[in-house]
């Protein structure tokens, strides 16, 4: 387990206890460490579709073997009103030291109710893609460690998803998963969002078969293959379970659904 | 009266006793010693346009800077003291671009109108903790003309720190005159080159030189240029089309 005062006590004193303290100077090299990250474990996903984005994440929270709690939410209304987040249009997503994404997500809260007052309008998912880069980026040298994922609709109502990495890299996407089992979520995301290695039937012998080609999928369906994603990534991964947290994000505003997962 | 003004007009920052502040006033009153500065806002953009004043036959008129631009989609109009428009434009770029490197997007009119504005009342001794850039009021008043999400607007930013948007509003010496012309002239259906022959004959009736193309400036804000500064060639044409009396 990575404790944030590993290495102390040092090996060989001083102590916990008085008694113990030594009386003669340490001999030899004696090395301290702060290491200020822990992985918090779980995983998150987005799908993105023709008028709803879809945000996951399982609700369990991990340091090495033991759970801290089996009910610590990933997903995150940004720029909403008071503690239900009223009037929210855009969905932040957080996997990784959950202390920083907690941070990430009360900085991006606030940018985003100050940009209503100051420009008379709510941030749209654009914007505030850019400007959660520029907070990532802003900490390139002691970065925030998680993945985020922000998940809106577009200005033409189209659902919206953007991936970042630690330090801010964003790219606008189909679907993406993040965290632990994002190893195990993905490559089922692939074949069955972007519908890779799947071709058309007798469109051809070998490399001259089509490719079946991606198109936005129906809210009924991705549900679906959220669920099957998180209930799959349970069985194999030990950092992820308890619950599944799904936000959904429409014209009519952010639909939340809890799920139970396996507790083991 | 006489004496109560002269006790309270030199600090910068202290109310008269009847609530006033001298130093904001006297710097609308520099204002009104500009040169004339006018814009019209139509459904299509925005027109603004400025008289330059050539005091020598030997002044070259193409160095006469009234009108800048801020970003593509944002342009303005001055009057007053020239060199202290300089900073608040400054500003306004600044503020400008920083929105757009933040957040992908072009800054609002009013937003931008209000950054100049809360550079506007940073004068005097500053507070506790704060730099403050200058020991007076601006001596400048700026007419801001921009298209954004909402359509072609136009603003009016004075020293004190205000401002409002207009349909159209005329600054500076010839203000007065030029603007009650304005208020029979304009109409909400008025075309581009309508509200530019409007601005010329405005400028035409309250500047003391006789106009041409080459003492008065216009610019112009639409959706598919942005900011534009007139050529000298598009002044010439402009000024042909004016009614001639």
């Amino acid at each position: 387990m990575a404790s944030i005062f590993a290495g102390a006590p040092p090996n060989g004193a001083p102590g916990y206890s008085f008694a113990q303290t030594p009386t003669a100077a340490p001999s030899g090299i004696r090395e301290h460490s702060f290491y200020p990250y822990t992985d918090n474990g779980g995983s998150t996903l987005g799908i993105s579709g023709a008028d709803f984005s879809i945000l996951a994440g399982d609700t369990r929270s991990t340091s090495g073997y033991s759970i801290n709690t089996r009910y610590a939410p990933k997903l995150f209304k940004i720029g909403g009103e008071g503690p239900e987040s009223k009037g929210a249009r855009i969905v932040l997503s957080v996997v990784g030291f959950a202390a920083d994404g907690e941070a990430l997500k009360e900085r991006l809260d606030t940018i985003v109710k100050m940009y209503k007052y100051q420009h008379g309008k709510p941030m749209s998912v654009a914007a505030c893609a850019q400007r959660l880069s520029h907070i990532l980026y802003g900490k390139r040298f002691f970065p925030y460690y998680v993945t985020a994922i922000l998940g809106g609709l577009d200005e033409e109502g189209k659902g919206a998803l953007y991936s970042y990495d630690p330090v801010g890299s964003y790219e606008r996407e189909q679907c993406r998963a993040a965290g632990a089992a994002a190893s195990l979520i993905m490559p089922f995301l692939d074949n069955q969002v972007n519908f890779k290695n799947q071709y058309i039937p007798g469109s051809g012998e070998g490399h001259a078969l089509q490719q079946r080609v991606p198109e936005p999928l129906p809210r009924k369906d991705v549900e679906e293959l959220v669920k099957d994603a998180f209930t799959s990534a349970v069985e194999r991964h030990i950092e992820v379970g308890d619950g599944l947290q799904m936000m959904i994000i429409t014209k009519d505003g952010i639909e939340e659904i809890y799920e139970e997962l396996k507790k083991d | 009266m006489f004496i109560a003004r002269s006790e309270y007009d030199r600090g910068i920052n202290t109310f008269s006793p009847e609530g006033r502040l001298f130093q904001v006033e006297y710097s609308l009153e520099a204002i009104k010693l500009g040169s004339t500065a006018i814009g019209v806002a139509t459904g299509e953009g925005v027109i603004l346009g400025v008289e330059k004043r050539v005091t020598s036959t030997l002044l070259e008129t193409s160095s006469v800077e009234k009108i800048v631009e801020i970003d593509s989609h944002i342009g303005c109009a001055m009057s007053g003291l020239q060199a202290d428009a300089r900073s608040m434009v400054e500003h306004a770029r600044v503020e400008s671009q920083n929105h757009a490197f933040h957040y992908n997007e072009p800054l609002r009119v009013e937003s931008c109108t209000q950054a100049i504005c809360d550079l506007a009342l940073r004068f005097g001794e500053g507070a506790e903790g704060e730099e403050s850039i200058m020991s007076r009021p601006f001596g400048v008043a700026l007419l801001i003309a921009g298209y954004d999400e909402d359509g072609p607007s136009l603003y009016h930013a004075e020293p004190s720190g205000t401002f409002y948007r207009y349909d159209a509003k005329a600054i500076g010496s010839g203000s007065e005159g030029a603007q009650a012309e304005l208020q029979n002239e304009f109409h909400k259906s008025l075309s581009l080159e309508e509200a530019e022959v409007l601005v010329l004959k405005t400028l035409k009736q309250v500047m003391e030189e006789k106009l041409d193309s080459k003492n008065v400036q216009l610019a112009s804000v639409t959706k598919a240029k942005g900011f534009r500064i007139y050529t000298d060639e598009e002044m010439a044409e402009v000024v042909g089309r004016l009614p001639t009396n």
